[in-house]
């Protein structure tokens, strides 16, 4: 069995270090930039690691991909852990609680940043896996769901994620992570989009076709000159990935979601 | 230094006051003006930033603290002109109706660089709560910064840095 104060304590540190230590990946391209605000940008990260500050003021509504093998007991609901960890982090460091507790009627904060979204899948094996994204509200507010006609075809979602990333690619802190979800339901299509931005820059979708949108979508992307901070030097997107998934003869779903800069994530594995 | 001296694109460090406030905060000024009730918070002459700092650490004047999406307050900016505003400070494109109350009331707008709170955090120098502590990180702060980096992104011609 797999307790619960071994998954909360790693899940802890994983989120602090997601919010106070910049993703290795992304600090390589930051390095290279020379544009406007660069030095802050650079003199952020040092800041951050030195006295344990978040990166960003926005410290996110924190969401999670479970990937629970079948064989595993767990000592009690995962979704019960994973708030307990965001509630301790948000409580015990200097970060922001920015979770209302009703998104219509009492936007009240609930001071503890929970609850928090899980999703779980279960998978085979003896193997947890928890993924997270660590998403602020102006990355949040940037995601799209379209329902296409089955017939609209490649040109079409090219387009459609061109126009949202030209329209809004700006408000949420380019360079951007781009995830594209295709196919499934519509609810399906967003979390494949989210869990598009689980994956390294580098790595490529298994299907050659699919991976082959990917690196025209990246390119095309980066020809809209958005550029560090919306203004207009530097790079737009970092990576684009896509995620797929069968889907209804009548439908064709597609979402996107972006990360901004930072793409604060973390991934956390426990073998049962 | 005039704001409508400034020009699109110019970057400038600014050393002075910045009113904090956001979406429910604007929200609430309007409510109190349509009430015809008294504000809580002058306004003439200030530079609105658009923020949401984080948790104060023990011991510093301020914790993260950077800017938020400025498009999302446009309905409230000609309300802020209207108060004596001359600046906003945020991050992002604004809409068209944001250019043209910019030119209308000779007012600007300012892009400080998002995400990087920690070290923003550093450039201020004090803070106290003004108005409505109820909202948290929503409340309505006064910043003292220094050398504080800003672009101007809206000058009060109403150009602006950003594409179309």
């Amino acid at each position: 069995m797999i307790r619960a104060h071994t998954v909360l304590e790693k899940v802890k540190k994983a989120i602090v270090e997601a919010n106070v230590k910049i993703n290795e990946e992304v600090r390589e391209i930051l390095e290279k930039y020379e544009g406007p605000f660069s030095d802050i940008i650079k003199e952020n990260y040092r800041i951050s690691k030195e006295e344990n500050l978040p990166l960003c003021q926005d410290t996110g509504m924190v969401e999670f991909f479970v990937l629970l093998g079948h064989e595993i007991r767990l000592e009690e609901p995962i979704e019960r852990t994973l708030n307990r960890a965001v509630e301790e982090v948000y409580t015990e460091y200097p970060f922001r609680c920015s979770v209302v507790s009703d998104p219509l009627f009492d936007r009240i904060n609930t001071e503890t940043n929970t609850p928090t979204v899980v999703h779980l899948f279960q998978v085979e094996g003896k193997r947890l896996e928890i993924r997270f994204l660590v998403k602020g509200g102006g990355s949040e507010n940037l995601t799209m769901l379209r329902m296409l006609t089955p017939t609209s075809g490649l040109e079409r979602i090219k387009e459609i994620v061109e126009e949202h990333i030209r329209e809004n690619g700006a408000k949420a802190c380019p360079p951007l992570h781009v995830g594209v979800g295709i196919g499934g339901s519509a609810d399906k299509a967003v979390l494949l989009s989210k869990l598009a931005l689980t994956r390294s820059f580098g790595e490529r979708n298994e299907d050659p076709r699919y991976a082959e949108l990917e690196r025209e979508l990246e390119n095309e992307l980066n020809l809209l000159g958005i550029g560090f901070q919306g203004l207009g030097k530097g790079i737009t997107v970092y990576s684009v990935h896509v995620e797929h998934f069968p889907t209804h003869i009548a439908t064709l779903p597609v979402a996107v979601s972006v990360d901004c800069y930072l793409c604060r994530k973390g991934k956390v594995v426990v073998e049962g | 230094m005039k704001v409508e001296e400034l020009k699109a694109g110019q970057e400038i460090r600014y050393s002075g006051k910045l009113i904090v406030m956001r979406d429910q905060a604007q929200k609430r000024l309007k409510e109190l003006l349509e009430k015809r009730k008294k504000l809580p918070v002058n306004l003439e002459g200030q530079i609105v930033f658009y923020a949401g700092p984080a948790r104060t650490p023990q011991g510093k004047p301020m914790g993260a603290i950077g800017p938020t999406t400025s498009a999302r307050m446009d309905d409230y900016l000609e309300i802020l002109f209207e108060l004596g505003v001359i600046a906003t400070v945020g991050k992002g494109k604004r809409s068209r109706k944001a250019n043209e109350a910019c030119k209308k009331w000779k007012r600007v707008y300012f892009v400080t660089p998002s995400g990087t709170a920690a070290a923003l955090s550093k450039r201020v120098k004090n803070a106290r709560v003004l108005a409505f502590e109820d909202l948290g990180p929503e409340a309505v702060y006064e910043i003292e910064v220094e050398g504080f980096p800003l672009v101007v992104a809206i000058d009060s011609e109403g150009n602006s840095i950003f594409k179309e």
